[in-house]
């Protein structure tokens, strides 16, 4: 086993490859912005070293600087987490040239995978089912009316080195193509320096299951069953459940065999995720393989028992893994919500700022990975997910009922988050029932969430009403002559750095 | 104290006394309720309104207006004490036909998507201010010319900071 991981990550996810560290007795090494040097990770870890400027390009994304600590820290593998440098085959290659074990697959499979046109064609010749479309990149733009006009109407614009909804347009009708292709290049530039993209026909509401696998050195795989990942808010993940409820026993096995075909395909190591689309009539489509952790794994960490990260650690220390497939079973249910320092009430604008006070639901069931505490700032540098949520119960209809019971006793004040949202999905007769698709939220949900009624409007005006009470009269007594010198504004006077005395 | 609160066309009549300790004694258009209200965190109050015990999350937002959260459902409405109701009456609308273009979040202006002198339409894109990888583009409430430009593309703004006038 490693004497000792380096963790090149930040946030929840750096926290919880620390846990699986921890929980295995090995050493781990934080690596840090300027911005995060007092953020839960950087506290969390037996070692902690500053990367440089809170700029992810100039921190977390600098190969240099990583390969750097883990040098001088002793240590002998890198857990990428998800994001930043987890699928950038370079920094694979590096890690292989600096004798430097990488948590996760090999360079050729994520440059196979990330390449979204190559993983269409290396998983369409391993026998798995794919999205009409093109296989290349198209770089002009008269070859992508060609090949839209050839698949036809609805398209899905895609940016070849994509993910995480960037670079993605949907274009109905041909007029729409030109901007709609100028939008996607110009955002795939941005995101990811590469502005090459590719054409699928768009498949009208599907839904969105994956195959979560894993491989070892020795050729051995298993998959641990699906996740459903479709409700989403423009194409971004926001809750995740296992195991889907549209997926029967047959269907299952059947993606779980072409997706460990898809991995094998490419030699793959370690934990790797194949994305599907479902359509109506059950018909299943390779959408993409993500070749890392997923921010989605603790669901199936819950009903499957099994802990994807130390699988990672021990397969990539080149142990064969401890499970075989029949050991493999979805027991209960798992539903994560991904909670983001966002204000639903705002179209979901960031909403970077300190956490003022923290209240984490704790009881039966309930998991919550998150990277904040009370009192630790969010910075604006980074993605806004600052926790994850996650409930279990033995069925659908308990794992609902407890993850709305413990999103009513999460409390985190000072920022606003998703957690309001989440209850309302949860309440939302459509979603109870399952009877959603990945258009569900955008196109469903909020129509039926503004004719709503809301309880409690007369408790909502008394709190506020006494809230405004209780300051005024606050302000009424700070302003009285002879008062002014109270204790609250005593504070405010001598921490204003203009009137400070240096002693 | 009395307060008016305006809730979509509805305006409420409120006043509120306090009894001691965390009770206090509310009217609603004349009706009067006893609430036990305890500030558990700045916004953040426990209320036992008769026996139901809610949590309920307070935020002030411009122009006097609340959002206020209780199990998720997101009240909105205006609330202030009769004498500021009276000031703001009197004063009339004041500038219009001027809209300022503010942060809503602490971010990094990446893009000026005008430039001073020019003309701009309702809702057309004015500036792109990044937070969290995320660009957001804001738009211009009014149709008209941009007057004033009071920020730089890569400066690191505030939330709330005046970006630009339109007029």
């Amino acid at each position: 086993m490693f004497e000792k991981i380096l963790i090149a990550n930040r946030g929840e996810i750096a926290v919880r490859v620390l846990r699986a560290c921890k929980e295995m007795g090995i050493p781990t090494v934080a690596v840090f912005s300027e911005v995060d040097r007092r953020a839960l990770h950087t506290r969390y870890a037996d070692e902690a070293y500053c990367i440089g400027p809170p700029p992810a390009r100039e921190s977390y994304l600098v190969i240099d600087k990583i390969i750097e600590v883990a040098k001088a820290s002793g240590a002998k593998a890198i857990h990428p987490g998800y994001g930043f440098l987890a699928e950038n085959p370079l920094f694979a290659d590096r890690c292989e040239k600096e004798k430097i074990k990488l948590i996760g697959p090999s360079a050729y499979a994520m440059r196979t995978m990330g390449s979204k046109t190559l993983a269409r064609k290396t998983v369409q010749a391993a026998g798995v089912p794919v999205v009409p479309g093109t296989v290349d990149p198209i770089s002009s733009e008269e070859e992508v009316f060609r090949v839209a006009r050839e698949i036809g109407f609805p398209v899905m614009l895609k940016a070849t080195a994509g993910g995480g909804g960037k670079g993605l347009r949907l274009v109905r009708e041909e007029g729409e193509l030109r901007s709609s292709l100028r939008m996607a290049k110009s955002e795939a530039k941005s995101a990811f320096s590469d502005d090459s993209v590719y054409i699928e026909k768009y498949i009208e509401n599907p839904r969105h299951v994956e195959i979560q696998i894993l491989g070892d050195q020795h050729g051995n795989y298993v998959h641990l069953c699906e996740r459903e990942c479709s409700i989403q808010r423009r194409h971004q993940k926001v809750i995740e459940e296992s195991p889907s409820v549209i997926i029967a026993p047959e269907v299952r096995a059947a993606m779980g065999k072409v997706a460990i075909e898809a991995a094998r395909a490419v030699k793959y190591e370690g934990a790797g995720t194949c994305e599907f689309l479902v359509d109506r009539k059950r018909n299943f489509f390779f959408l993409e393989m993500n070749t890392r952790l997923q921010v989605e794994h603790p669901v199936t960490e819950m009903v499957t028992g099994i802990d994807i990260v130390k699988e990672q650690i021990r397969v990539a220390a080149g142990e064969k893994l401890s499970i075989r497939q029949e050991d493999v079973s979805q027991t209960g249910h798992a539903i994560e919500c991904r909670v983001y320092a966002e204000d639903p009430e705002k179209n979901f604008i960031p909403c970077p700022g300190t956490v003022t006070s923290l209240r984490i639901p704790g009881g039966p069931g309930v998991r919550d990975d998150s990277g904040m505490y009370a009192g630790f700032e969010i910075p604006i540098y980074y993605d806004p997910i600052i926790s994850k949520l996650v409930a279990w119960g033995k069925d659908r209809t308990e794992a609902i009922a407890r993850m709305k019971r413990a999103l009513a006793e999460y409390v985190v004040t000072g920022v606003k988050t998703t957690i309001p949202f989440h209850i309302r999905v949860m309440n939302n007769r459509h979603f109870v029932a399952g009877d959603f698709d990945t258009n569900f939220i955008d196109k469903v949900f909020f129509k039926e969430e503004e004719a709503r009624e809301l309880e409690h409007g007369e408790v909502a005006l008394v709190a506020a009403a006494i809230q405004v009470h209780a300051e005024e009269r606050k302000h009424a007594v700070a302003q009285k002559p002879g008062e002014a010198g109270g204790p609250v504004s005593m504070w405010k006077y001598s921490t204003r750095p203009g009137i400070r005395k240096i002693g | 104290m009395n307060y008016v609160a305006t809730v979509g066309e509805r305006e409420v009549k409120v006043t509120v006394e306090v009894l001691g300790g965390s009770n206090y004694k509310v009217t609603l258009d004349g009706r009067e309720v006893v609430v036990d209200a305890h500030q558990v965190a700045n916004h953040l109050w426990s209320v036992l309104y008769g026996y139901a015990s809610l949590e309920v999350d307070v935020t002030p937002v411009p122009g006097d207006a609340f959002e206020v959260l209780i199990n998720g459902d997101c009240h909105k409405f205006a609330l202030m004490n009769e004498q500021r109701r009276a000031m703001i009456r009197a004063g009339g609308k004041g500038a219009a036909g001027k809209a300022m273009v503010t942060s809503p979040m602490p971010g990094k202006v990446v893009k000026l998507l005008v430039s001073e002198g020019e003309e701009v339409k309702v809702d057309q894109g004015v500036i792109v201010v990044e937070a969290m990888k995320m660009e957001n583009e804001l738009k211009s409430a009014i149709a008209g010319k941009v007057k004033e430009i009071f920020v730089a593309e890569g400066e690191v703004v505030e939330s709330g900071a005046k970006l630009l006038l339109v007029e």
